[in-house]
């Protein structure tokens, strides 16, 4: 089990880097060698985020409520990986997809790692910048660079979510745009269901 | 060894046919070489352009979005 686990973590610190420097080979890599064990590590990164995601939003050291609020994302977060998996396998299904449900589960496991940076990051920057910004010289150059920087790692998480399609349903693009037609409207209204409920503002996909 | 090796490599590459998209092929290829290996140049010129764009189509409002985003946590 320990010595599963060492294996594992030294695969995850692998993937990860091969997600930043070589994404293509490295989503074929995970759909045809990933172990659900490595997921252990992005549940722990993961973890960790909503300690601190639960900290800035209670912004108190009231014990019970930073608890509630961190079983409360963790609960969403694990809600919504598990519905869009499923979503993608069954639409995928539909299009004939040949996939093993196995990869394609580890794989969009590893597509959480831009999302978790973005939310970390954010969660960051509200604390050493709170909102809102103004329309001052520095507010404006800010606002920019901090687009920059959410449109490239929303860039980076759509082409890994294709990439997770491609390989883990073995599908091809005009099927992959059929099942996204399919999941996305009901991840929309999931998500929307989020927001009402106060989880997640803007949807942890 | 080598062949062995070879093969294993040879068999990963040609496991999913190659993506074709009609007349627009050798364009879809031009564009997701750059995203195979190394891709944050790109992802970060595509970004700068996308928000650039967004910056000159609706000016400072731009700190609008981003207080809504800074809260989106």
């Amino acid at each position: 089990m320990e010595t599963s686990l060492i294996v594992a973590l030294s695969a995850f610190f692998k993937t990860v880097v091969g997600l930043i420097t070589r994404p293509y080979e490295t989503c074929r890599a995970i759909v045809e060698k990933g172990k659900p064990a490595e997921l252990t590590y992005i549940a722990v990164l993961l973890a960790l985020y909503f300690a601190l995601a639960s900290l800035v939003k209670v912004a108190a050291f009231r014990p019970f409520v930073l608890t509630r609020q961190f079983i409360v994302l963790a609960g969403a977060t694990g809600i919504t990986y598990c519905l869009t998996v499923a979503l993608f396998w069954t639409a995928g299904k539909l299009m004939g997809a040949q996939g093993k449900l196995r990869g394609l589960a580890v794989v969009w496991g590893y597509s959480l790692l831009p999302t978790l940076a973005w939310f970390f990051i954010t969660s960051l920057l509200y604390v050493i910048l709170p909102p809102p910004r103004t329309t001052s010289l520095a507010g404006v150059t800010f606002s920019i660079l901090f687009l920059i920087f959410s449109a490239t790692l929303f860039f980076w998480k759509a082409s890994i979510a294709y990439l997770s399609l491609r390989f883990g349903l073995r599908l091809d693009l005009g099927k992959i745009l059929i099942v996204l037609s399919i999941s996305l409207p009901i991840l929309a209204v999931y998500s929307i269901g989020m927001y009402r409920l106060g989880i997640f503002r803007i949807p942890f996909i | 060894m080598t062949y062995q090796k070879f093969v294993k490599r040879w068999e990963e590459v040609t496991e999913l046919p190659p993506q074709t998209v009609g007349p627009l092929t050798p364009y879809y290829k031009r564009f997701t070489r750059r995203l195979k290996v190394m891709p944050w140049p790109a992802l970060v010129a595509v970004s700068v352009i996308v928000v650039v764009g967004l910056y000159l189509l609706i000016g400072s409002a731009v700190t609008f979005i981003v207080s809504i985003l800074q809260r989106g946590f």
